[in-house]
């Protein structure tokens, strides 16, 4: 839920236009190659019964994958099990640690939380696409820098949430960063590490101006 | 793992309450309450009525007569974030400030704060308990640390909204879209205390989903704020709170809400808080017996005395913060 | 008490000895390498997800197992009913007590032999039944057709009363589990020469490890051999307990844990999942997946054991300790498994005291039993004993400082003979600690807030750790390619603590080459060195020395091949960047690429070994803690604004990480002093209510300080071994919550005797003393 395409735009100040003409491009390159293009019986508002499985596209990292999933999959499942995605993890499956964290149409949300077929139509990150090629992105390197992370499993989670906090809020204050980070626990307690690898982050980003 | 579940995305609002009125049809929009209680097995649900695509539902605008109108599939963070809802109702904002966690902030709907399924942890356990059709319940002598100090009967959960008791401090009204067509619900009015029926949280119908939360036109001094005390600092819901909107002339209360969130099966208005400060002004004295009336009737369970302390200091502290001070 | 078999993370476990290790080197003077910061030899794998994790792995076939538990906290199983959930499309198998192939001994502990499925369960969460399936959707739907008849049993779930006469019995024997009693000197002679005596009564709750990789396993059979790949410490005690389980040749049984997600001691060794994973595949003969639930793991994957204790302390007006007696009563759970272990081991070993007498009862309860975490049994009794210590400086009108400043201990009082230590820096750690902090000036800042709302408090406090110098066995081999790279082989796991970077730094000091031209290869029983599960703060004592050992081995190797190269005795030659050369003759020099056998062998092997601990000595690191944090007296909330570390863990290895350990090990101990503690039913059902990460609550990033410092004493400690490191991992979160729990009681004059410190608790006694005035 939250279809952040549906949000006035006074909430949509601060977010960059990047994801939207991605979104746009993505959209149209499908378009020309795929002869899938017909929307979805999610779509198409039938009623999908609890044994059904239906045809979902779904968007990850600029790459488009097809296939059959039952309503109560959930994007996670999906994303580590069905595509073996490495990099968002499962820590609780009820939305309370953060491990999942992905961004969709630029904004953190749980995977856990999702379900699979809604995540249609919405442009989803994982830690994959903060990369460039084989590059790690800014908050990655950060994250390296100041040893951010220990065992490195809620270490996803909190990069895209550091990563989203930046793409709405590019140089947050201190407060911000903690409270951004907030909704992704760490056992091994990196918390005061993941804050200055938040900030060091920004700081490269606004020298670089890249992400 | 969730069970199994048909899916349907509602095309329209007709649609959805049409499907809704089907048995074991549960509406879905965030998600972030309701998969966790199937998860959990708390109730079956055989089909889940999507809301979340009807953009209409979305949208913070404000309203002809001066108020604001926020779509209930506006999500928390919109709401926090929304400069008319700062600037108007900060209250509001800071309670939407202090939900759960920023995922589950950017996730939820303002319509599924008000529509939360209890957090008790008998409720939410393998307990059959009296609200899911159990014969007694188990806080009751129990592990009832976090439950209510006020306005228990039989079942004695707390409310987890953040939001309600804000809203009710403004008195917002929610609009509720049925199979038999719309009407208006004080978010007051919206949810059922234990005494009433033990079994429902909210007075909305099957078929009926909340298209709106609507806030009144409110005077441009009008104070308000939210307060909550939490074990944890994120991802928490109060052990006790308060929400006052406060109407000074001068120095001089002339209209005051005071809900509490925290300690009730319901948001709790404190109305004689309310009336031990209208017509004063707020000073240490006042604050305190303000904070005093509103536990007049408080009965604690066997671990839950701190919370009559508790809301005491929070509504007293938050009284003397919001007063005009002296000599400004 | 440090018999090896003793040890927690080598419990149950067959441990062979290193053989002989080669000649011990000269400690190092100055270091290139070691000590500086070093980001991780392994950040890119485990920031860009291409690092896999056990539960990342997805295999070809691959089903999907689950397990059904036991809702009572203590039940009889009269019947089984799978037939409905043999029937659910998608269903490849079900397991019970009465297939033929669950017939399987579970050891839960070296002296407690079970079954992998009991008849009796005697805690919730006991496993009942197991199934594979297609989706781990179906599986669970295939779990809840599965109908169980129980004849639900009396349950005892509350320690302090499993002794009662009434009480529900775990074990036909009773609830007693063990007593262990300590004395040395008189204790009633101490009291009696003391001019000040306390006694008080504290207690710290239960608290469960949760480490952010849920247990389990993906296991896959080929013939018959059997993969294991487990979120697990140690690989090699995973593949000990499966193959006895299994009734295999180790041979057969191969584990990997290239990447784990957290432990903390409650993966020192499988679970009954392990087994039960590697039967269901064997069934399906289809690979599964068996990874626990959140929920599961909170009642079946260990605990730190809940316990009170009752301490009475005697000091002399200047500080001097004169006697401490000590007793506490806990519960490792349903099973024997250490509910009291070394719960006493601060009082008897901290501080200089004459006169000791500890009794330790550890109790059966019908809940999940422990396992080791993280610094078994010390903060609990940290707890107490800083309590004590703080509350004896202010009866005696001494600094907190001060009095822990009188009491320093020269050598180990409570082993036999006294052994000195190889260093003791506890001095050193509170005189650092108190004067980068600036202690003075901060306790009378904040005795300034006497009188406001929101009261701020200073408090201190130490410990030290029983264990942490390491100990063989350990062997590692390294190989040095014909371009000056390596390959670092090494059975043990790196959960997280660095410990793979840490091990690289050792190669790169001894070779002179960068740590990132070294790739390591570790944690597989099938490629890799015996190790012992990576614990107890012993891994990097433990495996640098062989580490180093093995570099030593190759440098050797070259220097010999230099010397057939240049023509001059290995005596003359030295090590340089990439290059040997002679310290007679400027001349003569050699690049390591150009050396003539690596050439033609291509690769030199190194095998290190960790050579024995010193005699008659202790290799045990020390800590001292500082913390000032703010307290709302109205409400009970408590902000910890800010938090040093000074420990002295011998020499240190990479600055970076061992930051990392000392915010990680306060912020754990945040959590046991402010938020955390396990609620079960006790009144109606004996069930555990907070299972989950809502209601049991670990601190998130808001509830920790901005800023965590680490204040590192360093004394490389030449004695403990080859690299002078001592471990750090657990001392660091040992007095953790002791010093909040401190700094509280300076803000508001309160001693919280009970952990957690929330505005539940704190504010009833806030309310209290305000009552009493």
């Amino acid at each position: 839920m939250g279809k952040q395409n549906d949000q006035p735009d006074s909430v949509r100040q601060g977010i960059t236009r990047r994801g939207f003409i991605t979104g746009v491009d993505v959209g149209a390159a499908a378009l020309t190659v795929s002869t899938c293009v017909s929307a979805s019986r999610v779509e198409e508002h039938e009623l999908i019964s609890s044994g059904e499985t239906v045809k979902v596209t779904l968007n990850i990292n600029s790459r488009k994958h097809t296939l059959l999933v039952e309503p109560r999959w959930t994007l996670l499942f999906v994303i580590r099990e069905r595509l073996g995605i490495t990099g968002t993890k499962e820590g609780c499956g009820r939305g309370e640690c953060g491990a999942c964290t992905v961004l969709i149409d630029e904004i953190p949300r749980y995977a856990c939380m999702t379900l699979a077929l809604e995540a249609e139509g919405h442009e989803i990150t994982t830690l994959e696409g903060l990369m460039d090629g084989e590059r790690l992105g800014t908050v990655q390197e950060a994250f390296i820098a100041e040893d951010a992370y220990q065992c490195g499993y809620c270490t996803p989670g909190q990069i895209m949430a550091v990563e989203g906090l930046l793409r709405k809020i590019p140089e947050p204050s201190p407060e911000e960063i903690r409270r951004g980070v907030s909704g992704n626990l760490c056992r091994c307690g990196a918390y005061t590490h993941i804050f200055k690898a938040a900030e060091r982050a920004s700081r490269d980003r606004s020298k670089g101006g890249s992400s | 793992m969730l069970p199994p579940f048909s899916y349907i995305k509602a095309k329209n609002l007709r649609q959805a309450v049409e499907h809704l009125a089907t048995e074991g049809a549960y509406v879905h929009a965030g998600g972030t309450d309701l998969l966790g209680c199937l998860r959990e097995r708390i109730f079956p649900a055989d089909k889940l009525v999507a809301i979340g695509g009807l953009k209409e539902l979305g949208a913070i605008h404000p309203t002809k007569d001066g108020g604001l109108s926020i779509g209930a599939l506006a999500t928390i963070t919109d709401v926090e974030y929304h400069p008319l809802v700062k600037k108007r109702y900060p209250g509001l904002s800071q309670a939407a400030s202090e939900v759960a966690s920023p995922q589950l902030r950017n996730q939820g709907t303002l319509g599924g704060n008000l529509c939360q399924k209890p957090r008790c942890w008998y409720y939410r356990g393998e307990f059959h308990c009296l609200r899911k059709g159990g014969e007694n319940c188990f806080a009751v002598g129990g592990e009832n640390q976090f439950h209510c100090i006020l306005g228990g009967d039989q079942c004695y959960m707390v409310h987890p909204s953040d939001t309600a008791p804000a809203l009710i401090a403004f008195r917002a009204s929610v609009k509720v879209q049925g199979r038999k067509g719309t009407r208006t619900v004080p978010v007051e009015e919206l949810h059922v205390r234990p005494e009433v029926d033990v079994h429902r949280e909210t007075v909305l119908e099957p078929d009926e989903v909340i298209t709106e939360i609507l806030l009144p036109s409110v005077p441009s001094d009008l104070k308000s704020a939210y307060r909550k005390v939490r074990a944890r600092r994120s991802w928490d819901f109060a052990l006790a709170g308060v929400a006052p909107a406060i109407l000074f002339r001068g120095e001089v209360v002339e209209d005051a809400r005071i809900v509490l969130s925290g300690v009730a099966p319901f948001p709790w208005r404190a109305v004689e808080s309310e009336r031990a400060i209208i017509g004063k002004r707020i000073d240490p004295e006042t604050a305190r017996e303000a904070a005093r009336a509103a536990v007049k009737d408080a009965a604690p369970m066997t671990k839950n005395d701190y919370k009559v302390s508790l809301i005491q200091a929070v509504i007293e502290e938050q009284l003397l913060e919001i007063a005009p001070k002296t000599g400004q | 008490m440090e018999g090896k078999k003793d040890i927690y993370y080598l419990h149950g476990l067959a441990v062979p000895e290193t053989p002989a290790a080669g000649n011990a080197p000269e400690p190092w003077k100055e270091t290139r390498v070691v000590g500086t910061r070093q980001p991780r030899v392994d950040g890119y794998e485990r920031l860009s997800g291409s690092a896999i994790y056990p539960s990342d792995v997805v295999l070809p076939g691959m089903l999907y197992g689950a397990v059904l538990r036991c809702p009572h906290p203590h039940a009889e199983i009269e019947d089984i009913d799978t037939s409905a959930a043999e029937k659910i499309p998608g269903v490849r198998a079900v397991l019970t007590g009465r297939s033929p192939d669950a017939e399987v001994l579970w050891r839960e502990d070296q002296d407690y032999q079970t079954l992998l499925f009991n008849r009796i369960c005697r805690f919730e969460g006991e496993a009942v039944a197991a199934v594979a399936a297609d989706t781990p959707y179906i599986a669970s739907d295939a779990l809840r057709a599965i109908r169980v008849e129980y004849k639900v049993l009396p349950f005892t779930v509350n320690e302090r009363r499993a002794l009662e006469p009434d009480a529900p019995k775990v074990h036909s024997h009773g609830n007693r589990a063990s007593v262990t009693h300590y004395a040395r000197g008189d204790v009633f002679k101490g009291l009696e020469q003391a001019d000040v005596v306390h006694e008080e009564s504290y207690r710290t709750q239960c608290e469960i490890h949760t480490p952010m990789e849920l247990h389990g396993c993906a296991a896959r059979w080929e013939g018959d051999s059997l993969t294991i790949w487990e979120s697990t410490q140690g690989v090699y005690a995973v593949q000990e307990k499966a193959a006895r389980a299994l009734g295999m040749p180790l041979s057969r049984v191969r584990v990997i844990g290239h990447y784990m997600g957290g432990g903390f001691g409650s993966k020192l060794k499988p679970g009954k999942y392990t087994i039960i994973a590697a039967l269901l595949a064997r069934m399906t003969a289809r690979p599964v997946k068996l990874f626990l639930t959140r929920e599961e793991t909170y009642l079946v994957t260990g605990n730190r054991p809940p316990v009170d204790m009752r301490l009475k302390a005697g000091v002399k007006k200047d500080g001097t300790l004169t006697a401490l007696d000590f007793s506490c009563v806990g519960t490792g759970g349903a099973f024997p498994s250490g509910g009291t272990a070394l719960v006493d081991w601060l009082i008897r070993d901290l501080y200089t005291c004459p006169n000791v007498r500890t009794e330790s009862t550890d109790v059966f309860i019908h809940a999940g039993p422990a396992r080791p975490f993280r610094a078994p049994g010390h903060p609990q009794g940290s707890w107490a004993l800083e309590q004590m210590m703080d509350a004896l400086a202010e009866k005696t009108g001494l600094d907190p400082v001060e009095i822990r400043l009188k009491n320093i201990p020269l050598y180990s009082q409570a082993r036999e003979g006294n052994p000195p230590y190889t260093t003791t820096g506890l001095k050193e750690c509170i005189v650092r600690g108190a004067r980068e902090f600036d202690w003075k000036r901060a306790r009378a800042q904040a005795e300034k807030t006497r009188n406001h709302t929101i009261r701020r408090g200073v408090g201190m406090a130490c410990a030290l750790w029983f264990v942490g110098g390491g100990r063989p066995p350990s062997t590692i081999v390294l190989k040095l390619f014909s371009d000056g790279s390596a390959n670092l082989n090494m059975g043990a796991s790196d959960i997280g603590t660095g410990t793979k970077t840490v091990m690289a730094m050792v190669v790169a000091e001894e070779l002179r080459i960068s740590p990132h031209m070294i790739q390591i290869e570790n944690a597989d029983t099938g490629t890799t060195q015996f190790a012992t599960p990576s614990g107890g703060s012993k891994t990097v004592p433990t495996e640098a020395p062989a580490v180093r050992d093995a570099a030593l081995q190759v440098k050797r190797q070259l220097l010999e091949m230099a010397a057939k190269d240049l023509e001059a005795p290995v005596s003359e030659l030295k090590f340089d960047i990439d290059a040997i050369f002679s310290k007679t003759d400027s001349g003569k020099r050699i690049k390591l690429t150009d050396l003539t056998d690596l050439k033609k062998g291509g690769v030199v092997v190194g095998i290190g070994r960790r050579g024995p601990n010193p005699e008659h000595k202790v290799v045990n690191p020390f800590v001292a803690q500082f913390c000032e944090v703010q307290v709302n007296m109205k409400t009970g909330e408590v902000g910890i604004l800010r938090f040093l570390s000074a420990n002295e863990s011998g020499r240190v290895m990479d600055r970076l990480t061992f930051d990392g350990q000392v915010a990680g090990g306060i912020t754990m101990g945040i959590g046991l002093a402010m938020t955390e503690i396990r609620v079960l039913d006790e009144r109606a059902t004996g069930k555990m209510l907070n299972r989950n990460w809502h209601d049991y609550k670990l601190p998130t990033a808001l509830d920790v300080p901005p800023v965590i410092v680490s204040a590192p004493v360093e004394m490389p400690d030449d004695e403990a071994n080859t690299t002078g490191a001592k471990g750090l991992g657990e001392p660091v979160t040992i007095p953790t919550a002791g010093a909040v729990a401190n700094a509280i009681h300076h803000a508001t004059g309160i001693r919280m005797t009970e952990s957690p410190m929330d505005p539940t608790r704190l504010l009833a006694r806030l309310v209290q003393a305000t009552k009493e005035g």
